[in-house]
């Protein structure tokens, strides 16, 4: 994979258009993390780039070619999406669910081939599951869970991984695990990376580069400097902060967040009972 | 749910399963208004028997039989990929109103014509795969939400508002009919192996062996639509056209069965619960155990419905359902002892 573009994208449900006049390259090799409130078009993005959702108008172009002009399986031998908590079916050990990761390498019947399960077990070592890999998906912890969808999508063997809020319902070890771990294969197999976050200080501290949509529109990107400031907050989130550099990786962290609007809202809310 | 059992034991447990297929084949054919003994059986089947054995054989029981197994095929391997798609363990052709697409256009059919040639029988299934297909498609297109594709909860509900419909139009034809005509309905509508003969199990062996062949063609596909759409579709899969596709050959099982053995589409749902429950879901092997789970069910509530009270018979549905639902009962209560225990 070379590159990966975003055209003049438009992205719509019925009549209602969630993503506008979009255009974007996302950088090869980088972790790439992409930020916005809640309904701001963050996980249709996703989605489109990701060939679950079609685009209106405009397209996504992977190494010029227009994703929809790839079969599914071409295209999934290339990207891998994780959508957000997703559900095991009843009853699958982790490493039958990781071995799905390899139906787009797979010819006809699906017979597993001595590489597929080569990586399938290189899949469940790289994320720590080896000893738990006969274990059922429905009796994990919500970390392990994840875990378990990471090495599917690795078994997939793609240079791209799409993830959507793969921190959500985590708590703070098992958030700063899983994002560990996909720096770990950002770096040492250099797989790109592009995910969804809430949390703007995770985000800040693992992505190379940053992503703020609002209202389907891209407000700023580059690096956590350059997106991470006092007007993008304000701007995108309606918050006043306060950012400092953390000392260790000099990267923006925000300190202190307040409501904008706040008497604004109060002042609406009073209304409505009034 | 129970922890399925191990895989290597798989292969075994089918086997023994279709020894029990087997088994309940012999004892189908034994059984009945005069009883064949066991050890003539064999002769019989060899083409050692005198014209009266052979008759009552090869006119009235094998065909019996093996519609029965046809039918249970059918319905079960047609529950099991409808509940697969939807991702609605309650999912079947009955309560999705597929049955009852297909059911008003046999029951017209049967109604405007007596007898029936060898021609009308092989075309049976076709027009009752019409009307099943044209109500799947209704069915389809009011359950797909704009920009979302199809969404499972709607083709539920829709489903069964379309199969209330279309009993109401039944009801309201069959108010037309003399007496006869409606004592077919009845039967038809509590599900029963009403008519049997070569002709109709010729007519109906296509369209299940397709229906097998295709659906175990396509068991690694189910396994990975059971993981939501949109990780299917990013592992590679092409959701829409192999939804699309698995709902026509289930719609096409279901309906050609249908014709045959009027509504005994619990089987649809019971035979695929039971074949998950002892092998898990991987389909590659839920499907052939689905398959036979429901050629037993079939077979055996038709040979205790023929025998029970013979010279009359009980129809098969009602006997499944007999069977079937202190089943359901056991789960439900099994399923609130296990979340008891949990919350200790």
């Amino acid at each position: 994979m070379k590159e990966f573009k975003i055209k003049d994208l438009e992205v719509a449900y019925g009549d209602q258009t969630i993503i506008k006049q979009l255009n974007l390259e996302i950088p090869i090799g980088k972790i790439t993390t992409i930020i916005g409130p809640n309904g701001c078009g963050k996980s249709t993005f996703l989605k489109t780039i990701g060939r679950i959702m079609k685009a209106k108008h405009g397209a996504v172009y992977l190494d010029a070619k227009d994703i929809h002009e790839l079969s599914s399986k071409e295209f999934a031998r290339q990207l891998a999406i994780l959508p957000q908590s997703p559900i095991a079916p009843e009853g699958l050990t982790a490493q039958e669910l990781v071995s799905y990761g390899r139906y787009a390498h797979q010819k006809g019947f699906g017979k597993e081939s001595a590489k597929d399960q080569e990586i399938v077990k290189w899949a469940l070592e790289v994320t720590n599951l080896s000893e738990l890999s006969h274990r059922s998906v429905d009796n994990m912890s919500g970390g392990q869970r994840q875990r378990v969808w990471i090495a599917m999508a690795l078994a997939q063997e793609t240079e791209m991984i799409l993830l959507d809020e793969p921190t959500t319902y985590l708590d703070v070890a098992y958030q700063l695990e899983v994002l560990e771990l996909l720096e770990d294969l950002n770096r040492i197999y250099g797989c790109t990376i592009v995910m969804v976050l809430h949390d703007i200080n995770l985000a800040s501290r693992y992505a190379d580069y940053l992503i703020a949509l609002k209202q389907g529109k891209v407000i700023v990107e580059g690096t956590p400097r350059e997106v991470i400031t006092k007007e993008m907050l304000k701007e995108v989130y309606q918050i006043e902060s306060d950012i400092v550099l953390e000392e260790q990786s000099k990267k923006p962290i925000c300190v202190s967040y307040r409501l904008m609007n706040k008497k604004k809202l109060l002042e609406k809310e009073l209304k409505v009972v009034g | 749910m129970n922890t399925p059992i191990k895989k290597k034991s798989h292969f075994s447990l089918l086997l023994l399963w279709l020894f029990l297929l087997i088994v309940l084949f012999f004892i189908s054919i034994n059984a009945g208004y005069t009883d064949i003994p066991m050890k003539d059986i064999l002769r019989i089947l060899g083409g050692g028997g005198s014209t009266n054995e052979n008759l009552v054989v090869f006119e009235f029981r094998l065909p019996r039989i093996i519609i029965s197994i046809l039918v249970g095929i059918g319905f079960s391997l047609s529950g099991c990929v409808l509940q697969g798609i939807t991702r609605n363990p309650l999912a079947d052709p009955g309560l999705m109103g597929i049955n009852a697409g297909a059911g008003i256009v046999v029951v017209i059919f049967m109604t405007l014509s007596g007898t029936i040639s060898l021609l009308g029988v092989m075309a049976l299934p076709i027009f009752s795969f019409l009307g099943a297909l044209l109500t799947s498609a209704l069915l389809y297109i009011i359950s797909t939400k704009k920009g979302y594709g199809l969404a499972p909860t709607r083709l539920i509900l829709n489903g069964v508002a379309i199969q209330a419909g279309i009993n109401s139009m039944m009801t309201i034809i069959v108010l037309q009919l003399d007496d006869t005509q409606y004592d077919f309905l009845a039967i038809w509508q509590a599900g029963s192996i009403y008519n049997s003969n070569w002709k109709l199990v010729l007519a109906l062996f296509p369209w299940i062996v397709f229906g097998m062949i295709y659906l175990f063609f396509k068991s690694r596909e189910l396994d990975l639509l059971m993981v939501g759409d949109e990780l299917a579709s990013g592992l590679g899969v092409a959701v829409t056209k192999e939804k699309k596709g698995l709902l026509f050959v289930a719609v096409a099982l279901s309906a050609a069965s249908v014709t045959v053995s009027g509504s005994l589409h619990f089987v649809g749902l019971l035979g695929p619960h039971l074949a998950r429950r002892i092998v898990g879901a991987r389909h590659q092997i839920l499907l052939p155990f689905c398959a036979i789970t429901g050629a037993i069910l079939v077979l055996a509530a038709d040979t205790i419905g023929r025998t029970i009270v013979a010279p009359s018979v009980i129809p098969a549905g009602i006997i499944a359902a007999i069977l079937g639902a202190p089943y359901f009962i056991y789960l439900m209560i099994g399923n609130s002892r296990t979340k008891k225990e949990v919350r200790k």
